[in-house]
This record gives structure tokens, sequence and C-alpha cells, in this order.
């Protein structure tokens, strides 16, 4: 009869707190370096690609790279790229304005009752499927050639991601934390500053990063047919002297503005005001 | 003097209806102040109902209740509740603010010796979310106790816990209250635990009525590992035995 012998098993290497500390920092360095690495790849791939692709096609039908760099040069050091594109995105923020007007309270009652959710639910979900290029178009009617049509393609198309994410929001709302505020006898005022507002803080941002993405592309949209000046106005311009040059000039500053926007602007926005949340803490 | 007087109370859900359903059956008790009083029943007793009327969340079909508070204002009420109910986007010192009526030296004082009665004086600038169950459930202790309140309702605040961390909290709980000398009312299915922490047990039998009120009469501060405290806890859960007995109807589970 032999017991069952547990043998200790070796100990593992003691490590002092500030030696795994410093293990960890390693791995999280070694991890950026890698993204690094693939991000920049990535574009290397893609230029090589287009520069490929240029050359082999005929003549005229796709500039290189570095013909569409110095276009862009041009366009930045001549102050038409700035001058464009305040007037793009003043246009844009002007659409969001309107957009968050009428959809947080459209969201906010969908969210609070069921009445208005069933008044507005099919409405809402139908005008998000519209295309883009609808509401375009149904500006240009309204409003013919002036500021206002890009203004109100950008409010359309934005105002059912702002009313369905409010919503959603609102409906998100941790009820037990409504029930303990009141329980303590905080006034309804505090309640929608302190438990309301910070549960629906993440859902408008989501709202924004997900319209921002269509609702430039429409407004840009909207000034290609019936703009009097902008980003889109100025694509049609070089569209109309079939200058292939600038309109990919053109096309990229709006792609590289858009990431800085997204990127830089907004993530880090986000991240400012969400630092409560544990998964906003683990990047940084 | 008298914090919490119940008298006659009922309650019948769907009065008048065929599903009518009485679940709180002509109660009465009295709580004094500087008391710890805890309700004591198997599920479906009626304890939760009695809480929730005590708070003011759902009324009573007849009988009276009152909260008097020592000096004629307003009584003031403090919960802890079964989970910590912590806003994750505030810290916990201002978790501890939020339900304060007043944002002065006085207050942020009274928030900060609290905090360093729980344990986490030096956790006032943390977010919940960075406190584990046990840590959060602390602060919930706390924020309930640096309202002053008249009464102080605790809604069996240690089910949710592991059992070290629920012993670890008991014990905190009887410093607090040894310091604060607050009248608490302590909802418990924990026959153990309420004879550790009360001056008095109340228990509720199925179909609302007070079976048993019963004083304890121990020196503090108790531990569970006191032969006395295992003795008194051994006797208290024999007359539930009995009770459970009488009312075979009922699946119990003291």
């Amino acid at each position: 009869m032999s017991n069952p012998v547990v043998e200790a098993s070796p100990a593992a290497p003691a490590v002092t707190w500030q030696e795994g500390e410093a293990l960890a920092r390693k791995a999280s360095a070694r991890t950026r370096r890698k993204r690094l690495a693939l991000l920049t790849a990535g574009w290397a791939a893609m230029f090589l690609i287009w520069q490929l692709a240029a050359y082999y096609l005929p003549f005229g039908v796709l500039p290189a790279p570095l013909e569409v760099g110095e276009v862009m040069w041009d366009i930045v050091v001549s102050g038409a790229f700035a001058e464009n594109f305040f007037a793009s995105v003043g246009k844009t923020f002007l659409g969001f304005v309107v957009a968050t007007a009428v959809g947080a309270p459209i969201g906010y009652l969908m969210g609070r009752y069921d009445y208005w959710k069933a008044f507005f639910h099919d409405g809402v979900t139908v005008a998000g499927t519209i295309p883009a290029l609808t509401y375009a178009v149904l500006s240009l009617i309204i409003f013919g050639i002036s500021d206002l049509g890009p203004i109100l393609s950008v409010a359309l198309v934005s105002v059912p991601f702002v009313a369905i994410n409010v919503a959603e929001g609102v409906r998100g709302v941790d009820q037990s934390l409504v029930r303990m505020s009141q329980a303590f006898g905080r006034s309804s005022r505090q309640i929608r500053r302190e438990v309301f507002v910070p549960t629906l803080v993440p859902y408008v941002f989501a709202a924004i990063r997900m319209s921002f993405a269509v609702a430039w592309k429409v407004e840009a949209l909207t000034e290609v047919f019936g703009g009097k000046n902008g980003v889109g106005f100025q694509i049609r311009s070089e569209y109309q002297l079939f200058n292939i040059d600038g309109v990919l000039a053109w096309m990229c500053l709006f792609i590289i503005f858009m990431l800085i926007v997204e990127r830089l602007v907004l993530r880090k926005l986000e991240n400012r005001v969400l630092a409560w949340r544990p998964e906003e803490r683990v990047g940084k | 003097m008298a914090v919490l007087t119940v008298n006659d109370l009922c309650k019948t859900f769907g009065a008048g209806t065929a599903r009518s359903n009485r679940v709180l059956d002509h109660i009465s008790f009295d709580v004094r102040g500087q008391t710890f009083v805890s309700i004591v029943g198997p599920s479906g007793c009626g304890k939760s109902t009695l809480l929730n009327i005590i708070s003011g969340v759902e009324t009573h079909t007849s009988g009276a209740i009152s909260v008097t508070s020592d000096d004629g204002r307003p009584a003031r009420l403090g919960y802890v509740f079964q989970d910590p109910r912590l806003l994750p986007w505030r810290t916990v010192r201002k978790n501890m603010m939020y339900v304060q009526d007043k944002d002065d030296e006085v207050t942020r004082g009274r928030v900060d010796r609290y905090l360093d009665m729980v344990g986490l004086g030096k956790h006032g600038d943390f977010w919940p979310g960075q406190l584990s169950g046990g840590m959060q459930q602390r602060v919930g202790i706390a924020r309930a106790f640096a309202v002053e309140p008249d009464l102080l309702i605790m809604d069996e605040p240690f089910s949710h816990l592991d059992a070290i961390t629920a012993r670890g909290l008991r014990a905190q709980l009887q410093d607090i209250w040894a310091q604060s000398k607050k009248t608490v009312v302590f909802v418990t299915h924990d026959v153990v635990e309420a004879v550790e922490l009360s001056d008095r047990i109340i228990v509720l039998q199925p179909g609302g009525r007070i079976y048993e009120d019963i004083t304890i009469d121990l020196p503090r501060p108790r531990r569970q590992s006191d032969p006395a405290v295992a003795t008194l806890q051994a006797e208290v859960l024999a007359r539930l035995e009995k009770m459970k007995a009488m009312t075979p109807q009922v699946a119990a589970s003291v």
C-alpha cells in the first residue's frame, strides 16, 4: 500500500515586482512595434500596387502616386485646401448639430416610452436604409445650388444613427442605480445628470463615429452635384477638366483628413471622457 | 424612543381579485434607537415586501408605519443593497458625495472618516471598476453610514459575497456600528449571520406573521469562533427547524 505522493513542483524562479513590471512593459512595447510594422507594410504594399498599376495601364488612365503627391502639395500650399476643407467641415458640423437636435429627442422618446417606440420605429429604420444618394438629390431639389443642400443631406443621413443610439442608451440605463438614487432621496434633476447622461455619452459617441463616415461622404457627394465650394465641388471642377491628377489629389487629401479626425480627434476625446471604463484603461 | 414603529401592518397583493395574496399579516413591532435588529425568514415570508414598505417604495394595504428622527426633522434613511450599486463613472469619493445633501468641509471630512473605517481611505480616487466586489460593497456600507441616517436599512448585503469576504465584512460592520450606534434593520435569510450581528431577531414565517421575537444578549464584539455565539446560533437554528416542521406546505429554506 502506497499512498500517492504529491511532489512539490519545482518553484518558478522568483520575480520581483519591479522585474515583473519591466517584463510587462517590454511585452507591450513589442506588441506596439509589431503593430506599427504591420501598418507600415500595409501602406507600402498599397503604394507599390498603385505604382505598378500606373506603370502598366495605358498612359493617362492612372497617374503615379508621386504625381498625385505633387498636385496635393500644390493644393495645400496654394491655400485652396484650407479654404475648401473648412467650408466642408463647417457644413458637416452644422448638419450634425441639426441631426442631434432632431435625433436625440426622438431617440429619448423611443427609449423611454413604448408608444413612441412604436410610432417612430419603422420610420427611423426605413430612413436609415435609404441610400445616401437619395438624400443628396432630395436636398438639391429643395435648395438648389447653395450651402443648405449639403447641411440638410448630412442631417438627414445622421438623424437615424443618433436616434437609434440614443434610444439604445436610454434603454441601457441601469434601473438599480435609479432606484438607489431615489432611495437616497436624490432629485430627478440629479438622477438625470448623474445617471442618465453618463450612460448616454458612450452611445452618443458611437452615433457620431458611425454617422461621421457616412455624413462626410454624402456631404461631399452633395457638393459634387450642387455645391458652391468645398471638397466635393473641387472634385467636380477637376472632373470637368478631365484632370485625373486633381480628382485623385483631392480624394487622397479627403481620406487623410478623415483619418486624422477619426483617429486623433474623436478617439482621443472618447478615451478622455470614458476614462472610467475598465476597457479604456487597458490600452494605456 | 422608537425610531421605527410598525403597527398592525398588512399587505395584500391583488386585493379583491381571485389571485389575492396576503404577504404580511397583522405585523406589529417597534425598533428602539441605536439597536441592531435583524429580520429573518425563509424565502417568500415577506421580508423584502416589509423592507420596501419601510423605505416607501411600496404601499401597505392597512395598518401604520412610521420612521421618526430625534429632532423632528424628516427622518433620513440609509441603504445598503445586495449589490454595491455604485456609479461606475464616478470615483469612490464622488460616489459617497453623490448621496450627501451638502458639499462642505464637514461632509467631506465625514465621508473620508467612513472610508477610513472600512479600510478604503487610500481608495477615494479609484473608479469602482478598479475595486473587487467585496471592496465595492464596503464602499456601499460606508456610503450608507456617511449620510448619518436615522434608520439604516440593509438588504442581505453579504449574500453575493464569498464566505471569507462576508466574514471579514461582518466583523467590520460590527466595528462601524459600535462606533456610530446607528439604528439598523438588517434583512437576511442567514440565521448564523443574524445571531452574530444583532441585538434582536424578528423571525417571519411563511404567510407573513411574526413567528418569534428573540433578544440576543451576548457581549460585543462577537466573533463567529466564539463558543457562546456558536451555541446560540445552534439554538436559534433549532427553533427555526421547528417552525419549518410546523409549516410543511411551504418549501422553506432557512
